[in-house]
């Protein structure tokens, strides 16, 4: 009789119920589609470029189990406000709390269960196709060894939420249990009187600034502190986060509350709300703002890697690729290039050295990204991640900077030493006739179709033995391919996870608002009034979270500057992503918390 | 009197249920005037309808057929937006379970209907203090609704009902959730205010006490209203009795 009740009072709030399905849905198919990714083993062997980045895989796949505890929690918290009332109910009709304590366990998990497999099914679409798409666009091959269903995954996924369910439910189970009947009935409606105590705020706001200021510190001299700088600077930034919002909200919002704008329409309205769970929400706006930014942070280290990995390559050498003695069918293939320029110089190889034609580099000469160790950026464009600025040496300048040319040089060569000399003089030096094809196509991932044909054609097995930009760009994103995958990836898993948690942890409160909801029609308050009531309280929960994320972000970037030429490159690409994503979020909550606290209009014409 | 009244009530029927369905009346005809500075009292059982008929008052809900006009404008022409404003300035309404903002000071409660009526921070305060001493709450004004007893959060709601000068003041078993001092009290304030201010009152209630301290009542019964009762002079005592009588025959 009791589980028929259970469920009327399933059936009774049925879109909420959904809401909350299709969250926990989301979250169980993102985290199998990052587990069929991460672990796949064939996959992994299979695609050299990707085996690199397996132990950041490992490493995100924990951060991962982590957020989605903390997701489940406050998934669940909204679950349980949803039912504290009818349970309440049934045990003041009579119900044993032992008879509850199950109906708990059983709803908990029954939900769990369907989610998660739902969820497992939904991600191995999910992996099937955006998956699979955003792995070939980062590796720009053919994947092999890619399946979307994979054993292992669909396992951990569905264990690990069935298995954290079972935990909630029992939490759920013993908070409730332990629960007077008559708050489970009447809720909380406690005030929170938000009090100004300058000494204890402005120690507060002291304490936060210096922890925050150590992090920073931390992150920006990561050479000189090495591994420690990270958990350095995840303490004291969490505890910094925390006591500056604790400090810092209670204050603004007391602030406002002096102002004009407090008086207009329902701003003060909207202020109490705010204030009114002030001490509940510090918490989640602390982790969420930490999450943010290191989703934020990831996303943009990805992206950074990715567009580093080809100016790296382009700013080491003024040539895609060297190649000697280039067979016809090659220099065929080489002249279908978009080239932006092209050279054979004549060499004369000895025991121990290369000859060059100096009256051959007068007249097509030599090019370089600059002279000495830096490289020249093309001032011209802006940004500093931008192209190399290439330099055409005279043959003074060649011949004082060999080693550019020796760069260029691979297999037997490699080691010997250079040698530019006049024309006379290299007619008579005697050694090996060879022919230095030198070339620099526009764009290297353009280009990169036929240069894998000239490779092959050349006969190059190996990419070291392919001088110049190209080869680099190759090796780089084998090296960096797995970061970026990983850092884009972890960043959306992040973000859909923490936004989740804000969306619940909002939602859970709206239960107990709607009576003031309804309070605010019945004594005339026009409907825009509340729905913007209504949006400017939600904005102000997610935009102070991503505010502080962004400075969190912004510092941590530091951190990359030993990895990075730029992190700070390009920024807005990284930060609209993600921020899109964020508003796509916030107007879900919006919209859901509009459609559970606001009465309907009785009248409609 | 030959003013217009303050509502006019005509004809006014509410079905509940689809076409087709089952159907319940809730209100089978009603015809009533209140006229100004006029006390009011509605009775009836529960289920009677008196809270629908309420509800369409205050364009909480729409009726089915009938017009009802309060203050000369009649409520089925009001479209959107207009049905709020009309609630926040032509009706006040006092609540049997307070509806006070428990995350609001009592001050801020008051103070509520005319920030959303956008009058100026300076403009509202004397407003508020003007309410707050006629009804013997200043001392109150910044504590909240949750620090003070029943009696006292209703005298806050009926301070935020007048605080906009409505020209109606509408009660919903106001006295339904308080001791009987407290209820005695706030009848008593309510029948100062409507002397003193002119201010009209139309009271929903099962009560007898409370009633009797209206001027008329009407007996509404299965959606009809099936008795009127005229205090015309007698004290409220006799009154009282009167009613009691009303009741045992009305049943």
């Amino acid at each position: 009789m009791l589980t028929k009740l259970a469920f009327t009072g399933v059936k009774s709030r049925l879109k909420d119920y959904v809401v909350l399905f299709f969250g926990l849905v989301i979250s169980s198919a993102i985290f199998y589609m990052f587990e069929a990714l991460a672990t796949n083993q064939s996959f992994i062997k299979a695609n050299a470029q990707v085996t690199g980045a397996s132990f950041i895989f490992q490493f995100g796949a924990i951060l991962l189990t982590i957020i989605t505890l903390v997701y489940i929690f406050y998934a669940n918290s909204f679950l349980m406000s949803m039912r504290r009332h009818d349970y309440g109910l049934f045990m003041m009709l009579g119900a044993k709390q032992s008879k509850i304590g199950q109906l708990i366990l059983v709803e908990t998990t029954v939900i769990g269960t369907i989610a998660s497999v739902v969820g497992a099914i939904v991600g191995c679409g999910l992996t099937g196709s955006i998956g699979a798409l955003l792995m070939q666009h980062m590796l720009g091959e053919k994947l092999h060894h890619f399946s979307a269903v994979y054993g292992p995954a669909v396992v951990a996924t569905i264990g690990l939420y069935i298995g954290l369910f079972l935990v909630a439910g029992v939490i759920n189970r013993l908070a409730l249990t332990k629960t007077p009947v008559l708050q489970l009935l009447k809720g909380d409606s406690q005030p929170n009187r938000p009090t100004l105590k300058p000494v204890s705020q402005i120690l507060q706001v002291v304490f936060g600034l210096s922890f925050l200021v150590v992090g920073y510190y931390a992150m920006s001299h990561i050479k000189q502190l090495n591994l420690a700088a990270i958990p350095i600077a995840l303490v004291t930034i969490v505890l910094g986060t925390y006591f500056l919002f604790n400090a810092i909200f209670v204050w603004l919002v007391v602030l406002l509350k002096r102002t004009n704008w407090a008086t207009r329409g329902l701003g003060n309205f909207t202020l109490s709300q705010l204030s009114f769970r002030i001490r509940n929400y510090t918490k989640i706006l602390s982790i969420v703002s930490i999450l943010f930014a290191l989703a934020l942070g990831a996303i943009t280290v990805g992206i950074g890697f990715n567009r580093q990995i080809k100016t790296m390559a382009t700013a080491n050498s003024a040539y895609s690729a060297a190649l000697v003695d280039p067979s016809t069918k090659t220099n065929h293939l080489i002249n279908k290039l978009n080239l932006a320029t092209k050279a054979t110089y004549s060499q004369k190889e000895t025991k121990s050295t290369v000859y060059y034609n100096a009256g051959e580099f007068g007249q097509h000469p030599f090019q370089a990204t600059g002279l000495g160790e830096t490289t020249v950026f093309d001032s011209a464009k802006k940004s500093k991640l931008g192209t190399p600025k290439y330099i055409k040496l005279t043959v003074n300048q060649l011949k004082q900077n060999t080693d550019k040319l020796s760069f260029l040089q691979s297999g037997s060569q490699r080691i010997k030493a250079v040698k530019v000399v006049s024309a006379s003089q290299f007619e008579s030096v005697k050694g090996q006739p060879h022919q230095l094809t030198l070339f620099r196509v526009k764009d290297l991932k353009a280009s990169g179709k036929l240069m894998k044909q000239i490779v092959k054609s050349a006969g190059i097995t190996s990419y070291d033995n392919l001088p110049g930009s190209y080869g680099l760009f190759v090796m780089g994103t084998a090296l960096f391919g797995g970061l970026e995958f990983m850092g884009f990836f972890l960043g959306i898993a992040f973000l859909a996870m923490l936004a989740s948690c804000l969306m619940f942890k909002i939602l859970s409160g709206a239960a107990s608002d709607q009576r003031r909801y309804e309070m605010l029609n019945k004594i005339g308050t026009r409907p825009q009034i509340l729905r913007r009531s209504i949006m400017n309280e939600i904005l102000v929960l997610f935009a102070l979270p991503a505010l502080v994320g962004v400075v969190h972000v912004l510092f941590g970037l530091q951190m990359f500057k030993v990895m990075m030429i730029d992190p700070y490159n390009q920024l807005w690409l990284p930060f609209t992503i993600f921020f899109v994503l964020y508003m796509i979020y916030y107007v879900i909550t919006v919209l859901l918390y509009e459609h559970i606290v606001l009465p309907k209009l009785k009248i409609d014409k | 009197m030959t003013t217009a009244p303050i509502v006019s009530v005509r004809d006014l029927h509410k079905i509940y249920g689809k076409a087709g369905q089952k159907q319940y009346e809730a209100l089978k005809g009603i015809n009533f005037d209140v006229q100004p500075g006029e006390f009011v009292g509605i009775m009836g059982a529960s289920g009677s309808g008196k809270t629908t008929l309420l509800n369409i008052l205050a364009t909480l809900d729409s009726p089915t057929s009938g017009d009802v006009e309060i203050n000369q404008q009649s409520l089925t022409s009001l479209k959107g937006n207009q049905i709020a404003d009309f609630r926040a300035k032509q009706v006040g309404f006092i609540f049997q379970d307070f509806n006070l903002l428990e995350n609001l000071t009592n001050y801020e409660n008051i103070a509520l209907p005319l920030s959303l009526q956008n009058v100026a921070r300076k403009k509202i305060q004397p407003e508020v203090m003007r309410v707050a001493k006629q009804l013997d709450i200043e001392a109150i004004l910044e504590k909240y609704p949750t620090e003070i007893s029943g009696g006292q959060k209703q005298r806050i709601a009926a301070a935020r009902a007048l605080v906009a000068h409505p020209a109606i003041l509408f009660g919903d078993e106001p006295t339904g959730a308080l001791d009987s001092n407290s209820a005695r009290d706030l009848l008593e304030m309510l029948t100062s205010v409507n002397s003193e201010q002119q201010v009209p009152v139309l009271l929903v209630t099962h009560d007898p006490f409370s009633a009797s301290y209206c001027q008329r009542i009407l007996f509404i019964k299965d959606g009809k209203i099936g008795q009127e009762l005229k205090r015309a002079g007698q004290t409220r005592q006799q009154f009282y009795q009167a009613i009691l009588d009303a009741l045992g025959t009305f049943d």
